[in-house]
Parts: C-alpha cells; structure tokens; sequence
C-alpha cells in the first residue's frame, strides 16, 4: 500500500539514493503542480518527503510546502534547522556541523575505501548515517574481498561505540540487527515520486534515466503497470533472502538485469557482506554481555547471493 | 539436458507466408563466418558456463537452408573444435533444423544430410492439405499472372526423401485463426503423407475472434472421432490430444516455468546473444530486442538472473493461479515479453486462454472415447503398454 509520496522540488534536487543526478538546469516545480501534489499526498493519506536542490527557494514556495505536516532531504549546502535528512554528496565536510543528524553520505566505492576512517567521527555524532554506495553494481570480485574489510574495520568502530555507550544507527551495519523482517526500499508498492515535470514515477532514478516511463500525472492520476512487480512477493530472489537492511534497489535491478523484481549479482553480495558483518557485529557485541536480547541470532549462511537458492534451474 | 543454441543464420526466406510472426524479415542480415565462429570460439571457451549434459546446435532462419555452405562450415568447424578442445559435448549432440522443405533435394543439402546424417534432426513444415497449405505458405513471387504461388508442391515431392532419411520424422504445425476449420482434413492429410506425428499448437499471439473457441473445439472433436473411429491411435500421433492436460496445478509443486528461454542461447548475424530467438529484433512488434550479451563480451548473467528464476505463479494472473485446468496450458516468454503492459517478461500473456479450454474439452471426449472403445474391444492394457508418448510442444 501506498504511503510515501517523494516530491522533486527542482530538476536539480539532490540525489538521496544510488541515482545520479543528470540534468544540470534548475527547472522549480510548477507552484501548480506543487500545490497539486500535496492535495494529492493529502488525499491519497500519504506522508510527504520534500527533495531541495542547493538554493534557496522562494518563499512563495515554502509557503505552500507548510501547509502539510512534511519531512525535508536537503544538501548539505542547504542545511538548516528545518532538515530532517541531509545529504552529503562528497567527503568534503563537517562533522560538526552534523550533530544528531539523519545524514546519507553518497560516495562512490573507491572514496569509501580511500575515506572510510573518517566515519568514525561522523558516527559518534550523527543520530542515524546511511552510505549508499553509487557504484555498487560495478563493484569487481576483488572490490568486494576489500569491502568486506572496510566492513570489518568499521564494525570495531561501531563496537567501541556501543562500548562507549553509545549507540548510532548506521545502514550497513546496525540496521539488520534491529530488523526483523524485510525493510527495503519499496519505491512503487510503498513510495511514489512526483518530478518537476508534473508526473509520477516509481523512484527518482526513473525521471532521471528513463523519463518517458511513468507512472501516472496529476491529471489522470496515478497507473502503475505491473504494479505486483515492486513487491517483495513477486521477487523471486529476494523473496528468499533474509539481508532485511539491503535497499532492493529496483531501479539498480532494471539497469542490471532489465526486471525491476530482479537484482543483480553485485547488488546481492554487497548486501550479503553487510549482513554477515553485523551478524559479527552482533556476536561481538554479545561476548561482551546482553545485547538485543529479544533479537534472533543472525544465521550463518553458505551463499553470498541468493540467486544460487532460488535458480530454477540447477 | 540438452543445451540449445540457435544460430539465426539468415533472415530471408523464399517464402512469404501470411502467419509468419517474423515481423522483420529480410534479405540483409546474413550472418558471416567471422561472427558465427566468434559465437562457436566463445560458447565452446567457457565449458564451465555450459554445463548440460549434451547440445542441440539449432540453425533457424528465415530458411535456414538458404544458407547451406555458411551451415556445412559452421558444422565441420563445431565437430572439429569439440573434439581438438576434449569438450563434454563432443559425441553429445545433435544439430538441428526447421525448414520449409524446398531445397531438401538440391545437392548441397544432401550432401550435408549424408555427412552428418547420425546428429541430425530436421523438420520439414506442411500445414496440411495443398489448399490449406498454400492459403498461408506462398512464395514471395506472385505467379506472372498474378496470382499467389503456392508452395505446397514444392515441399510435398520432397516428402519421401526425408521420410526415407528420417523414418520418425515428426512436423510441426501451427493454429492461427484462420486455420481452425482446416485442422482436421490437415492432419489426417499429413498421416496419409507417411508422417506419423503431428504436433500442433495454436499461435500464442492474440489473433483469436469471437467464436473461434467453439470451431476449435468441434474440429478437434471431429478429429477425435476420425482418429478413433480409424484405428490411427495405434501408430499415429497428435500432440493436441494428451492425458495431462487440464488439471490443476499446486501452487508450490508445479510452480516450473514453461517455456526454455534463458536455458536455450541464440545468436544473430550481428553477433548479439539472446534467450531465445523471440526475443530478437525480427520477432518482435512492440518491444526492444533483449540482448543478453554478445559475441566479443561473452554473456552477460545478470540479464540470465530473470529468466532462470521465473516461475508460473509469480508471472501468472490470478484467474490462471486458481484455474482448475491449468495443466498444459502453454506461454511463450518472448510473446509475454512483447504483449507486456511494460517492459518485463514477468506478465504472462493469455490470449490463448479460451482456446485452451476448448482443447481441454475435446480432449477429455478424445480419452473418454478411446478407453471405452479399448475397453469394448479387450484392448485397453496392450494400448497402455504400447502407448506412443508425444512431446509436449513448446513453442
Ligand atoms: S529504487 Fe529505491 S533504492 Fe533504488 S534509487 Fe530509487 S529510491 Fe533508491
Ligand atoms: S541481497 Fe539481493 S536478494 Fe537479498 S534483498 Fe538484496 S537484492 Fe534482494
Ligand atoms: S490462460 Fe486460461 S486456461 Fe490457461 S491457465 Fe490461465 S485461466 Fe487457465
């Protein structure tokens, strides 16, 4: 069911996710269309993510934006009082300025390898840090033997953390641990995108490479073909899986392998290598006395992408 | 398993037949010995991505037989290299033909049925009846007064020969609208013709007009009775009569997919790898072609992933999910992928729903018929142990 609607507020509008941002011309949605939009949201019961490029915008349109209870993803430049996630789009910033923050941090593969040590600091301050890795669909096969100690490394930092009392929220490394269940990134059954020019689309990614495909306009209304394929339930793969924390990009599954239910192998074993981490994150933090106790144990697993449970054909 | 790998070796053919889905027929696209030796070089240098126990090399067209020194070449260079390379597959397959018949006699095509007689498979295509026949498969020529020039002629005279070569030669034929009211006489035609199988299938595509379910379903009634009340049962074979057809299928149990694509590969004159022929460029109305790779970047396997882990509910519709005659109710995935609401080939297409049902029908009466006739007669036993079982028809 439907209860998130994401509204791109310019072409501009940063990217929160593993989408690039290809249009470089500021283009505002309509006040129209905006006003449109949040009737929409209104209506239809939905809560409304509003994406800010990095200007300010005037003020007739954070007028409008006020009138319904809201949640703001701005860029860093941008960062005000009125942001409730931020993100970072380079390792060029801050910490301080970052304190209790909903933070992304966008990077590519390389910079994370090269820049993972300075997640340190920003952990001990941020309330929640969510990395998306870019380029994670070109990670190679030695990419990922050194992913997996990137994680490694940053699992004793979060352990030491939580030693230290403290307890950050951090997408690659708590976030199975607290999960109980599949919590992905549902974009087409739970959230749907409104873009600058008026219509829908299942995920910002999809205004931004393949615009002809939405979804339905303000006018007519949402139409969502083949809706049943942005379920878990028509995944075939995924279904099967229990990496909860993965993302289940569908935009990265359409790139890859042309289906949106479909993820690639890369993006199954980077998320595989995350889980297996906070599986030893968890059972370190276990040695060490009661942690999460109502939580299951993370099972060990034999596969690093789960296609090899859910083949067909042997 | 048998690996299949199609070469589509030509998109040109002498005919021009009116049902033929190749909607992008031409006489271009050949493909040249540089490309369908890069595609043996590749497919033959990754042994352990082609696991299956044996391999069917397809050669289709267009008329495939059009290209028979680029086919005789491909050949001698596959037996060569799977027995230079050790390859599991040397002594282990078959190569394999559909044709349209009307150059099965001319020297080179004989000479390279005599080469390779013992790994040969070859179909020769007959709709039926010389009236039926040359409704659909005429020649792209009209005669000099204009008329349409049927080729009926040209591929019955070669009948004998190729059932002298292949004495269990098996046809194919294919239902359109069009076709229904001719189904009987032409399968009763093919037999007298000396061919013992006929397998049938109706066109997936969503041709089917009002009322053509119920002309289905009396033609195959009539060809019941005539098959019965003829003693064809004993050594002659339709695939559309079959006892496993029209059951329900459990949700968990026979979950499988139906159609190949994806385990099968195929091959173009540029070069492109595919899942199935369906899914290039010339078969396709709506859609864009489905590359999956390649002859120079190999196979890319994340576009695999979709296919080698589809099944029947999770493309089906609710209505076939449920349905209590499920069982043989057949798809292709290059048709769902074309028919699709959008781009996914996760949408089972049902056009052939009613027609399905029709054939269901029938072939409850068929069995009913027959076992009481066998009963009648002390028969039954001896049909059962003796019974001829006819291959499900894909596609
Ligand atoms: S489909 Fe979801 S995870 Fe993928 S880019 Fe879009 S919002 Fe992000
Ligand atoms: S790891 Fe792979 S199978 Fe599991 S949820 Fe993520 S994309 Fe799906
Ligand atoms: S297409 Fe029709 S006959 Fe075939 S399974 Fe679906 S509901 Fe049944």
């Amino acid at each position: 069911m439907l209860q998130y609607l994401v509204i791109l507020l310019d072409d501009t509008s940063t990217s929160y996710c593993h989408y690039g941002v290809n249009k470089k011309e500021r283009r505002l949605i309509s006040l129209d269309h905006l006003r449109q939009g949040i009737r929409f949201g209104m209506v239809e019961n939905l809560m409304i993510q509003f994406v800010y490029p990095d200007y300010a915008l005037p003020q007739e349109y954070l007028d409008v934006i006020d009138t319904i209870d809201h949640s703001n993803i701005k860029p860093m430049a941008v960062l005000d009082n009125d942001t409730d996630i931020v993100v970072l789009n380079s390792w060029d910033y801050d910490a301080s300025k970052l304190k209790d923050a909903v933070v992304v941090l966008r990077t590519g593969w390389k910079q994370l390898n090269e820049n993972h040590g300075m997640l340190k600091d920003l952990l001990a301050v941020v309330q929640r840090l969510n990395v998306v890795i870019t380029d994670v669909e070109r990670m190679t096969d030695s990419d990922r033997e050194q992913y997996k100690t990137v994680l490694a490394s940053l699992g004793k930092e979060v352990e030491q953390l939580y030693v230290d009392g403290k307890s950050p929220q951090f997408n690659l490394l708590t976030d199975r641990m607290m999960l109980t269940a599949m919590n992905n990134c549902n974009a087409g059954d739970t959230t749907i995108t409104l873009a600058p020019n008026g219509k829908f689309y299942t995920c910002p990614a999809f205004y931004y490479e393949e615009e002809s495909n939405s979804v339905g306009d303000l006018d007519s209304g949402l139409d969502i073909k083949n809706k049943q394929l942005y379920r878990l339930d028509h995944a075939p793969i995924c279904r099967k899986c229990d990496a909860w924390q993965c993302r289940r990009c569908t935009w990265l599954n359409r790139k890859t392998t042309l289906e949106v239910n479909t993820p690639s192998h890369e993006q199954c074993v980077a998320a595989h290598l995350e889980r297996n981490a906070s599986r030893d994150l968890m059972l370190s933090l276990r040695s060490k006395g009661t942690f999460l106790p109502d939580k299951e144990e993370i099972k060990e697993l034999t596969y690093l992408d789960p296609f090899e449970i859910a083949t067909q054909w042997k | 398993m048998a690996k299949n790998i199609t070469f589509i070796v030509t998109k040109d053919c002498q005919l021009a037949c009116k049902y033929c889905y190749l909607v992008g027929k031409n006489e271009k696209e050949q493909m040249s010995w540089e490309t369908a030796k890069a595609a043996i070089d590749y497919i033959l240098s990754h042994e352990d991505e082609f696991r299956e126990e044996s391999v069917i090399w397809d050669f289709i067209g267009g008329e495939p037989f059009m290209e028979i020194d680029l086919i005789d070449k491909i050949c001698d260079y596959l037996k060569t290299e799977m027995f230079r390379r050790n390859h599991h597959w040397f002594n282990s397959y078959r190569f394999s033909f559909s044709t349209n018949g009307i150059n099965y006699h001319t020297p080179k095509v004989q000479e390279f049925i005599k080469k390779n007689i013992s790994h040969l498979s070859i179909g020769i295509t007959i709709d039926g009846t010389e009236r039926k026949h040359d409704l659909n498969r005429i020649y792209k020529q009209s005669n000099p007064d204009g008329s349409e020039h049927g080729s009926y002629r040209d591929v019955v005279r070669n009948i004998p020969l190729w059932l002298e070569q292949f004495p269990g030669g098996a046809t194919k034929v294919t239902i359109s609208s069009p076709d229904i009211p001719y189904i009987k006489e032409s399968v009763l035609h093919l037999y007298s013709l000396g061919i013992h199988e006929v397998n049938i299938n109706c066109v997936f595509e969503d041709v089917w007009q009002e009322g053509d379910d119920k002309l289905f379903e009396d033609q195959l009634m009539q060809l019941a009775d005539a098959i019965i009340d003829g003693g064809y049962y004993t050594d002659y074979a339709c695939s559309f009569y079959s006892e496993n057809i029209g059951k329900p299928l459990d949700p968990e149990l026979e979950n499988q997919n139906w159609c190949g694509a994806g385990k099968m590969l195929a091959v173009d004159a540029a070069g492109m790898f595919y899942p199935c022929t369906r899914f290039a460029g010339y078969s396709l109305r709506e859609k864009k072609p489905l590359i999956i790779g390649n002859v120079r970047d190999g196979i890319d396997k994340n576009k695999l992933r979709p296919f080698l882990t589809l099944d029947r509910m999770t493309q089906s519709p609710d209505k076939c999910k449920t349905c209590e005659v499920a069982s043989g109710c057949a798809w292709c995935q290059g048709e769902n992928y074309d028919a699709a609401a959008t781009s996914t080939v996760y949408q089972r297409a049902t056009a052939i729903c009613l027609m399905h049902k029709a054939r269901v029908r029938a072939n409850n009466y068929y069995w009913n018929k027959l076992y009481r006739k066998l009963e009648l007669e002390g028969q039954r036993e001896q049909y059962e142990k003796n019974k001829r079982e006819v291959k499900p028809v894909d596609c």
